[in-house]
């Protein structure tokens, strides 16, 4: 079986000023897996997901990233995308003027058209949309809204769910999925992203705590420090670390 | 080089009165030249006087071959009450307008001498050297009376339409008065045919008496060699409320100026705008709103995009004079710049002499946001989906103040 992700001798970083800030990572994620990266601030774990989902800002200087049998830096963002990277932002953007649903409509309507799939007319996105709607206990008042124009930290993530149902990722990232939630909208999001995923797709959840971890039970927790894997393990690992911080795993 | 108004052919000269103010005008206009680089008003948008050479100026003897009478029906893109003018020429003297509402032809309410009170009494000509130039032209235009309390119940929706084999000098003066309690909402809609070389020179001169509400809408979509200049001078009276948006395409000058007097406690203004340029167009959206008196409450917001070669203009001032205090004046203008070429000038101005005020005013020109361009991006929508959605968007966010959603939908379909 090849991996859903293979990351190999990986270094990159800053485009404009050529800061290296991923220094030699190794990473495989196969489907149907849930990996946890945690790490201390600064060590990298956002450019990891923006690299992934990429960013322009963001360039490879070595190393390989493979996605689904494909080379990813042949990709664009949008191709990424299409092909079944979803990255989770940890402060999803407002977008004035354009209605969450409009905005899902050409979302959706992409990926199908790179599938090679018939795009959806009006009324049978509606039906998709009222449909996912529904499962995740998004209201039809926040589906014409403008994309997260006002929204608390809870609908953003909430709207972030719901686009992940929709478009159906083959990985998904969770970029500090946590921030700023309190202890229930944690929990929906949990519980979102545990009915969404399958043995089919995979799951990287970036975050400091453990409490999304005892939400979302990963297979694989990797402690990630200075550009790279330092450790890799079970649960059992975020617990460690819960409890006597990063220092231990740093000094070993 | 001065213009020879006085051998230029017009109705009715054998009126006195009529005669005299077209000759002021004349005078004016030629005193104050043609606006230069060195004009203030006009140093962002002026243009060569002899692009108007090849113009005829006051033939308008009737050129369409088809025959727009039967136009007025048809010619409406949603229920509305239509009014058509022809190369600058109104089609037709007999209107299918609700009761209450009065509308004649310039001419006819110059022949009945009633209009003497409205004609040029909402603006100083020395300010407005092309309304001075309208006035010395004076001759097509539309009357429009709302009588007290009339309240209309779909727009009154006035198209102008230039023909391709057309080459002239279109001047349109319009009076429109909305008695007390009055409401009404008007769209005014330019079209050309694609080659048409014209300039169309429009003066709407708009009372509002006390309590009455007038939805204004504009949408320019001139012929791309087109110029297009239009001032809309509007007196406010006591709690009347003014309501316009300019919605201006590309065209090689689109002007509109707004002139607004809120004279009476309790009158409001909403000035709202867009323009959208891709080429080498130049559009400009001045306003002046002057608050004479107390609790008058005035409200601008104009969104922008510039693309190519082409060039925006946002000239706003917002007038507070001493008497008018607790007044609010808000103003925001955003444009997107999407090219190195393309240029956008913004010129706020407020003057404030009362000291019980509230005025904020915003002006913001840049790209387009690169974080939601990503954020679309990591959705699977392509770049070039993703800057036409957001451009899009942007655009949105005025044509949503728009209250009338027949309208909206229109604009947003078509502009």
């Amino acid at each position: 079986m090849t991996a859903l992700l293979q990351i190999k001798d990986l270094y990159a970083g800053v485009a404009e000023n050529k800061k290296e800030i991923i220094k030699g990572l190794n990473l495989t994620i196969n489907a149907g897996e849930v990996h946890a990266i945690m790490g201390p601030n600064g060590a990298g774990k956002s450019t990891l997901s923006y690299l992934l989902a990429g960013k322009s800002d963001y360039e490879i200087t070595s190393g390989k990233i493979d996605f689904d049998g494909k080379d990813l830096s042949e990709l664009t963002t949008s191709e990424r995308a299409n092909a079944g990277i979803f990255l989770s932002m940890q402060y999803p953007v407002a977008i004035p003027g354009v209605s969450v649903s409009s905005f899902l409509k050409h979302a959706v309507n992409a990926k199908r058209k790179y599938a090679g799939l018939p795009e959806l007319d009006a009324a049978e996105f509606l039906k998709v949309l009222r449909t996912a709607a529904k499962e995740l206990g998004v209201s039809a008042e926040m589906l014409k809204r403008e994309i997260n124009v006002g929204f608390s930290g809870g609908e953003k993530k909430r709207l972030e769910i719901l686009q992940m149902r929709l478009l159906e990722p083959k990985l998904a990232i969770l970029d500090e999925a946590d921030s700023g939630l309190d202890i229930d909208a944690l929990r929906i999001v949990a519980e979102g992203v545990n009915r969404l995923h399958n043995k089919d797709n995979a799951l990287l959840i970036i975050t400091h705590h453990l409490d999304l971890l005892n939400l979302i039970e990963p297979d694989f927790v990797h402690i990630y420090a200075d550009g790279h894997i330092v450790r890799s393990g079970d649960k059992s690992l975020a617990e460690a670390l819960e409890k006597d911080g990063y220092k231990s795993f740093l000094e070993a | 080089m001065s213009i020879e108004f006085e051998k230029i052919p017009l109705w009715g000269e054998d009126i006195p009165w009529l005669s005299g103010l077209r000759e002021k005008g004349a005078q004016i206009f030629n005193n104050i030249g043609w606006p230069n680089a060195k004009t203030e008003a006009w140093k962002y948008s002026y243009f060569p006087r002899a692009d108007i050479d090849n113009l005829m100026l006051g033939d308008y003897s009737h050129k369409c071959e088809h025959d727009c009478h039967c136009h007025e029906k048809t010619l409406t893109p949603f229920a509305a009450y239509g009014i058509k003018f022809c190369d600058g020429r109104l089609t037709s003297e007999h209107f299918d307008l609700p009761q209450g509402v009065e509308a004649k032809s310039l001419v006819e309410a110059i022949y009945d001498g009633e209009i003497k009170k409205y004609l040029n009494k909402s603006f100083e000509m020395e300010n407005f050297p092309f309304a001075a130039m309208n006035t010395a032209l004076l001759e097509q235009g539309l009357v429009l009376i709302i009588e007290r309390g009339t309240i209309i119940d779909r727009p009154i929706f006035i198209c102008y339409h230039q023909h391709n084999n057309n080459r002239q000098l279109s001047s349109i003066r319009n009076i429109i008065v909305l008695e007390n309690r009055a409401q009404a909402t008007i769209v005014e809609y330019f079209e050309g045919e694609a080659d048409a070389l014209y300039f169309n020179n429009v003066v709407n001169e708009i009372y509002l008496q006390n309590d009455a509400t007038l939805c204004h809408y504009i949408y320019a979509n001139e012929a791309r060699r087109a110029r297009h200049i239009a001032l809309n001078s509007v007196n406010v009276r006591a709690n009347a409320s003014y309501k316009s948006f300019i919605a201006q395409g590309e065209c090689a000058l689109s002007r509109h100026e707004s002139h607004i007097l809120l004279q009476q406690e309790g009158a409001t203004a909403v000035v709202n705008g867009a323009y959208r340029l891709a080429q080498n167009g130049v559009s400009d959206i001045t306003t002046d709103i002057c608050h004479l008196a107390a609790h008058t409450i005035s409200n601008q917001l104009v969104r922008g995009v510039a693309d190519g070669k082409s060039k925006g203009v946002f000239q706003g001032r917002i007038h507070i004079a001493p008497d008018a205090q607790q007044t609010e004046g808000y103003q925001q203008h955003r444009a997107l710049l999407l090219s190195d070429e393309a240029e956008i000038d913004a010129k706020p101005e407020l003057e404030i002499f009362a000291d019980d005020v509230k005025c904020a005013h915003g002006n913001t020109c840049g790209d387009l946001d690169a974080e939601q361009l990503f954020y679309m991006q990591a959705r699977g929508i392509s770049k070039d989906d993703a800057r036409r959605i957001l451009i899009e968007a942007h655009i949105n966010e005025a044509l949503n103040t728009i209250a009338d959603t027949n309208v909206q939908n229109w604009l947003k379909e078509n502009f």
